[in-house]
């Protein structure tokens, strides 16, 4: 027995124990999954024992395209975006959720349209509370989105490379408005009629074609049932695909654009120099994005 | 005085001969002391540091949604009918503030230019603002000009929303309340 053999030992009891202390005893369990054969057919890297093979992991997971692999930790804080682009995108899943449910027990027509809307808040199982949430995230989503917008305007993030990424920005938050807008007219309420009254009304101000544009959206001189039946198809179909297209762009641009990772500003700091971007020298893409991000 | 003990560590190692001793472990990271703290500029991994912040933001916000729809109802009044206007006629609460410019300005300005200067203006911010600043003290031209643009606008907002009432006259919302969701 040598001495040598005899610290190879000791060091290996010291490895398993920090093994044991709880490395990753949780992740044992799934990197036995992820090992098995149905697991290796899933998981196009299906090891993660280390930082590299992690890396790997999060690179070829479809769930996770949309994320960089690797952030700085000041840019995952709450201060530093409040979450609100996530926010918005859950209250936007909220949204189609509890909207495909209310399009079971709804008919765009002016004979049934409130009716119907009765019949959910009396009848339908859980009819008026899901109703009440699309209702209520509809509200906070357009919020969620204005305030996304004012958060990365004073982040500054709206700067190159990420100016068109800000303009696609603009599109959702028309988009979020129009959605939300397109759905007050469905209950057919007096509430209904009269806000879209008004509000096409802008539409007519227009010179030139500002009454062709009120009468298209209108399908007529005043709201009526074609133009119930043209918001119910903008509300459910045109602009749902729309937005969930232009949003799916917004977040490709995002996951492209901080790979580049340009921004070393500070916003509370008093170095004068640290707002301002880096010297080309000074950007050092890690060995490890550079395998994996670029 | 007694004699001092050695000041060398000895690890036992549980084998014989018990002169060894051990130098040095290398290669690796020293376990502890030397632990090195983070510092915001350092790369994580997005998952779990960032995903777990998301979905926890996630359940924060559908939880607020939910406890908000268990106790207010959305509002639903009467069936539509055309021949009764009511009095005030209100707009979404989101387009407030236009309703309020429209009763101060000719439609055209209100209800036309205002809109389509703002889409325009916030479509080419960033292409007019080429500064690579950004901390606000050397931008101060750009969040002055945007800050009081939304100042403006969440004052015009609560004006139309909540302060005002029949012919779009001006009412204290304690008095009557004409603000609709």
């Amino acid at each position: 027995m040598s001495a040598r053999r005899a610290v190879h030992g000791h060091v290996d009891r010291i490895r398993s124990a920090v093994v044991t202390a709880g490395m990753d005893r949780r992740g044992s369990i799934a990197q036995r999954l992820r090992g098995t054969t149905v697991g290796r057919s899933i998981f196009r890297a299906p090891t993660r024992a280390t930082p590299r093979d992690r890396a790997a992991g999060h690179w070829s997971s479809f769930l996770l395209h949309i994320y960089p692999v690797k952030m700085r930790r000041k840019e995952i804080a709450f201060r530093y975006s409040w979450y609100l682009g996530v926010i918005s995108t859950v209250l936007l899943g909220s949204l189609i959720a509890s909207g495909i449910y209310l399009m079971f027990f709804y008919v765009p027509s002016p004979e049934s349209a409130y009716a119907d809307i009765q019949n959910i808040q009396l009848e339908v199982t859980f009819g008026q509370y899901i109703r009440n949430v699309h209702r209520w995230s509809a509200h906070l989503m357009v919020l969620a989105v204005a305030a996304h917008m004012a958060r990365v305007f004073y982040r500054g993030a709206y700067k190159a490379p990420r100016e068109f990424n800000w303009v696609l920005g603009v599109g959702l938050l028309l988009l979020t408005l129009l959605m939300s807008f397109t759905g007050y007219l469905l209950p057919w309420d007096q509430l209904a009629f009269w806000a879209v009254t008004v509000g096409t009304e802008m539409a007519g101000y227009v010179p030139f074609i500002g009454e062709t544009t009120q009468e298209m959206l209108l399908g007529g001189p005043v709201v009526g049932s074609a133009t119930l039946l043209r918001f119910y198809v903008l509300h459910v179909a045109v602009l749902p695909v729309a937005i969930v297209s232009v949003l799916m762009f917004h977040l490709w641009r995002w996951r492209k654009d901080s790979m580049l990772d340009t921004d070393s500003g500070e916003p509370t700091s008093d170095d004068p120099v640290a707002g301002g971007p880096p010297a080309a020298d000074e950007v050092v893409i890690e060995p490890e994005l550079e395998e994996f991000h670029v | 005085m007694s004699e001092a003990p050695p000041t060398e560590t000895r690890v036992d190692l549980g084998v014989q001969p018990t002169n060894t001793r051990v130098l040095g472990i290398v290669p690796g990271k020293p376990v502890a002391n030397e632990r090195k703290e983070p510092e915001r500029e350092d790369l994580v991994m997005v998952w779990p540091h960032l995903l777990v912040r998301h979905g926890v933001a996630a359940m924060a916000v559908l939880l607020l949604v939910m406890v908000i729809a268990v106790f207010f109802d959305a509002p639903l009044r009467d069936i539509a009918d055309p021949t009764n206007t009511p009095n005030p006629e209100k707009a979404p609460w989101y387009f407030a503030a236009l309703q309020e410019l429209l009763s101060h300005f000719h439609p055209l300005i209100a209800g036309v230019l205002i809109p389509t200067a703002i889409i325009i203006g916030l479509v080419v911010l960033p292409y007019i603002d080429r500064s690579p600043w950004v901390t606000p003290r050397h931008r101060k031209v750009a969040v002055t000009a945007f800050t009081a643009f939304m100042v403006i606008w969440i004052i015009l907002t609560i004006i139309g929303f909540a302060f005002r009432g029949p012919n779009w006259g001006w009412v204290w919302p304690w008095d009557e309340w004409h603000g609709e969701l």
